[in-house]
């Protein structure tokens, strides 16, 4: 069973009006167990809406989303996923462990259960000693951090991040893609990342779904899985390069000015 | 703030504030003003210790119709506010509404008001008060509970809560600070609106009536005596504003809090 499935799915805003947005045209992804996939493309090319549709946070105009064999609704309701944004959205008024046990509460577990899964999350991002603070008091990565714990904080087996490190500088975002492989790895959590980044999609994923838009639609995947160990090292790899170089090539033929947009689908094994 | 700018931050309005004073003195000594053309600040607050309980009393009557009419007002329109939260369509019937009655001096409304009670009633000025929080209130409570971010509607929806899960975790928390923004707004208000009032009729008891029949009887530096109290009693009530604001925030543990 896929972790998630879309078939056939179009996503048209405002249809009808003058104002129609093709978002996203025909779109087929399947993401198994465990998988990592990242999606990038320009902006505009409907990624976030994407991720929404998987999310059932939107309807698909025509075609169908499954995750976890259920429909995205049911899967919604059964709190199968966790979601992480650019803005990690934290609430001002709620402490840090307060902000993880969010959708404990939502589940009705009660409070000791909270108390002690938020420790466990607490000491799996690695900022044990941060429970009692409020948000504020933390910096932009540590603030994406207890985000992220949140969003696992009811193992949910599927994660789903929009742009999550997209307002980290540099460093720390290195170190939040190394830290999330980690998390990823111990918790056996199935990823779908929406980036612009290159080399943070290379880095991170098996597969790459590279997008293009005016209409929003997938153009390529490319498979660039670069083996369990990732370290540092790895940043420098020749697989790395490769990579990159892969997925820079694929996104060339995705701007809608392009003359050959669909000249360079198919060219996924690399 | 370092220790010298706080220093300098009081010290510097401290200083003008004497310098002013001293200035009015010695203006009214120096060109010999007569009494009932403008009092000297000495006679003024010799006059405020001289009818210290009076202008007491006097401050008690205004002060209490505005504490009443305070808190009635911030009941209706907290209540209101989550009323129009709730539907959408009443909001923008309202809120309008409610926007163009703030820009307006809708306590002339109080001689309205008046004719529709005895003559010694409290009460017009009570709900000439209550009408002017309530506006203030309603505006920025139903703000605080609707402009909520989008992230955190997000992901309450991707942890399927339902609507009353995000009005309690999520749109009442976003409002309290809009609340007492709305308190720091209403405090004084509803002492000025109280004061206001009075000039309409009714009883002659209030810090407002006091003044004008102080002036009517050329009894300059007593009218300034009560304009004095009436200034402490609407600084009393922003001061207590400011602190429940403090008070509450501390609770919530969101004091310094850096977002907007
Ligand atoms: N709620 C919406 N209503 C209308 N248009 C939308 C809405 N959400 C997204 N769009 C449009 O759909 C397209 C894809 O948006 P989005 O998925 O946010 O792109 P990306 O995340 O790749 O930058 C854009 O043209 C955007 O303007
Ligand atoms: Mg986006």
């Amino acid at each position: 069973m896929s972790a998630v499935h879309v078939a056939g799915v179009s996503k048209i805003f405002n249809q009808g009006t003058p104002k129609q947005v093709d978002a996203l045209v025909d779109v087929n992804l399947t993401v198994e167990p465990g998988e990592f996939v990242s999606l990038i493309g320009p902006s505009g090319c409907g990624k976030s809406t994407l991720l929404r549709l998987i999310a059932n946070l939107l309807e698909p105009t025509t075609g169908a989303v499954t995750v976890n064999g259920k429909t995205a609704a049911q899967s919604r309701l059964d709190q199968d996923y966790g979601m992480a944004f650019q803005q990690a959205g934290l609430f001002d008024w709620r402490s840090v462990a307060k902000n993880i046990e969010l959708p404990l509460e939502l589940k009705g577990w009660d409070k000791e259960k909270r108390a002690a899964r938020a420790q466990e999350m607490l000491e799996l991002v690695k900022l044990p000693e941060f429970a009692d603070l409020m948000p504020w008091q933390l910096s932009g990565g540590m603030q994406q951090r207890i985000a992220i714990a949140r969003a696992l904080a009811a193992h949910p087996p599927l994660l789903l991040m929009d742009e999550p490190f997209g307002a980290l500088d540099e460093m720390t975002r290195e170190y939040m893609q190394g830290e999330l492989l980690r998390i990823c790895a111990e918790t056996k959590t199935t990823v779908v990342f929406v980036t612009h980044s290159i080399p943070e999609a290379v880095y991170l994923s098996n597969r790459v779904v590279v997008m293009s838009p005016r209409p929003g639609r997938i153009t390529e995947v490319v498979n660039v899985s670069l083996g369990a160990n990732r370290s540092e090292d790895t940043r420098a790899a020749d697989n790395f390069f490769s990579g990159i170089t892969a997925v820079r090539e694929a996104l060339r033929g995705t701007h809608a000015d392009h003359a050959n947009a669909g000249a360079v689908r198919g060219v996924e094994d690399r | 703030m370092t220790l010298v700018n706080r220093l300098r931050s009081v010290a510097v309005p401290f200083i003008f504030g004497v310098g002013f004073l001293a200035f009015w003195e010695g203006a009214v000594k120096f060109f010999h003003l007569k009494p009932y053309f403008l009092a000297p600040p000495s006679k003024i607050l010799s006059q405020f210790f001289d009818n210290a309980s009076r202008i007491w009393g006097a401050a008690s009557v205004s002060g209490m119709n505005a504490l009443v009419g305070l808190v009635a007002g911030t009941v209706f329109g907290v209540a209101m506010s989550f009323i129009l939260s709730r539907f959408r369509f009443l909001s923008s019937l309202i809120t309008p509404l409610a926007i163009a009655l703030n820009a307006i001096p809708i306590f002339v409304l109080v001689a309205v008001l008046n004719n529709m009670y005895s003559i010694t009633s409290e009460i017009p000025r009570r709900i000439m008060v209550s009408l002017v929080v309530y506006f203030i209130v309603l505006v920025n409570v139903a703000k605080g509970l609707t402009q909520v971010k989008t992230t955190h509607l997000e992901i309450m929806h991707s942890y399927a809560a339902s609507d009353i899960e995000i009005l309690r975790k999520v749109r009442v928390p976003n409002a309290v600070p809009y609340l007492f923004t709305a308190l720091k707004i209403s405090a004084p208000a509803a002492v000025i609106t109280s004061f206001v009032s009075e000039y309409f009729g009714g009883s002659q008891n209030g810090l407002g009536s006091r003044i004008t029949s102080n002036i009517a009887n050329s009894k300059n530096a007593a009218a300034w005596a009560y304009v004095l109290g009436a200034c402490l009693l609407g600084l009393a009530f922003y001061l207590v504003s400011v602190v429940l604001e403090n008070v509450a925030s501390r609770g919530a543990g969101a004091t310094n809090n850096t977002n907007k």
